[in-house]
């Protein structure tokens, strides 16, 4: 049995966990609206595992939803809703970015630092340098630490990242903070190669704990849209040094 | 494969889909009566946030009843089939999300969101067939699977998750899948 070859039973099985690339998922949908075998082995699968989804906690609605959907029935499916737009579309960009679960993956896999690391570095960096106002670990989508951002009185901020990641050729690593939900992230700047860098004073305010600080891996040069764009790597919370 | 027909008599949702397909919203509203509540928490299950998953929930709706006339009861259960379009409206919705900053609650809530797998396999009734072919299989590459049905996740986020190379996860995947199929049958 070869393992690059994928049986039709294979691919639907996947489809139905959610795990085909979205070009890959589409593919295969469209075969399985000219093809009864795919179509059978997609409602053969689902039929198999819903049950897991049956057995979800039950969450009750807010009253108001079923008056919403029942609204949104009288809007022309082939014209935009005025007071309704879909949901964050995001950018083509970003939509490019999300066909790259790989890509997005093998970032991520390489997280293999431990907390106790991202403690002692902590730690190392408040002896070695002036003392930060702020510093935050940031964590990889599952929860390991990712890289540490001490934030200074002027602005400035040292960004360490505490796990290998494979930055492709032509993407940057671009240092992010909501300091104001109402003005978005804004960037603090990019990383170089090797990953650690001083970045220069933002002109924000002065960082306050439980500020959001976040890594987005972004086009060389920075996003083009002056917000994050691309897949984060790492974000986690300001907190003040003890 | 051979049409269903006792499955059809004793599933209503498919009945109620013929409704929708007729212009009776009164049948959607008893889908959503009947289901909404376990959708809800599918979808909340994926897309971690509660308003978020009401957004996806009101949008899945709306394409339930767009959607109806294209139900096909010889290709599974009036049931599956809604529950599949929630499912995908809410993976689209996470995967749009992804480049989202988010709450504080939602990075409190990865160490817990983590064993929501483990949840997911203990609250499958004893008697199901799932759950015991579930059972049979290794303990890390059951939970790669329910990482990527119950929670959405992608290949490489679950290799990250779970530690192992990504070429390993889709093949521990793969096996498994193949596993299933076969203690299904």
């Amino acid at each position: 049995m070869t393992e690059d070859r994928r049986t039709l039973q294979d691919l639907a099985g996947e489809f139905v966990l959610g795990l085909l690339e979205p070009d890959e998922s589409a593919a295969f949908e469209r075969r399985a609206e000219r093809e009864p075998a795919a179509a059978a082995a997609i409602a053969e699968w689902r039929d198999r595992l819903l049950v897991l989804d049956a057995a979800a906690v039950p969450l009750a609605p807010h009253e108001t939803l079923w008056a919403r959907i029942d609204d949104a029935l009288d809007e022309p499916a082939s014209q935009a809703a005025p007071g309704a737009p879909p949901a964050r579309r995001p950018s083509r960009l970003a939509r490019f970015w999300n066909d790259l679960p790989v890509l997005r993956g093998a970032a991520l896999a390489g997280a293999a630092a431990t907390l106790a690391l991202a403690v002692f570095s902590a730690a190392t960096y408040r002896d070695a340098q002036r003392q930060p106002q702020v510093i935050a670990v940031l964590l990889t989508p599952d929860g390991k630490p990712g890289a540490v951002v001490d934030v200074f009185a002027d602005g400035s901020s040292y960004v360490a990242p505490l796990t290998d990641v494979s930055v492709p050729a032509d993407r940057i690593m671009q240092v992010w903070t909501l300091a104001d939900p109402a003005v978005g992230p804004v960037s603090l700047g990019l990383l170089t190669e090797d990953g650690s860098a001083r970045l220069r004073p933002a002109a924000l305010p002065a960082p306050k704990p439980r500020q959001l600080y976040e890594i987005t891996l972004e086009p060389d040069g920075g996003s083009p849209t002056g917000k994050p764009t691309g897949p984060i790597l790492f974000k986690g919370f300001a907190e003040r040094p003890r | 494969m051979t049409a269903v027909p006792l499955q059809t008599r004793l599933d209503p949702i498919a009945d109620w889909l013929g409704g929708c397909a007729r212009g009776d919203r009164s049948a959607l509203k008893a889908i959503y009566d009947r289901e909404g509540s376990t959708l809800l928490g599918m979808a909340t299950r994926i897309v971690r946030r509660r308003e978020v998953a009401e957004e996806v929930l009101q949008e899945a709706f709306v394409q339930i009843w767009r959607r109806a006339a294209s139900f096909d009861p010889s290709l599974g259960s009036g049931r599956a089939w809604v529950f599949a379009v929630v499912r995908n409206r809410a993976l689209n919705q996470l995967r749009d999300d992804r480049h989202v900053p988010v709450e504080d609650h939602e990075l409190e809530g990865y160490a817990a969101h983590d064993e929501a797998t483990e949840d997911a396999f203990d609250r499958l009734a004893d008697s199901d067939a799932l759950k015991r072919c579930l059972s049979r299989l290794d303990p890390v590459r059951r939970k790669a699977v329910l990482l990527a049905y119950c929670l959405g996740l992608t290949h490489g986020e679950i290799a990250g998750r779970l530690g192992a190379p990504l070429g390993t996860v889709k093949a521990w995947i793969r096996r498994s899948l193949a596993s299933l199929r076969t203690c299904m049958s």
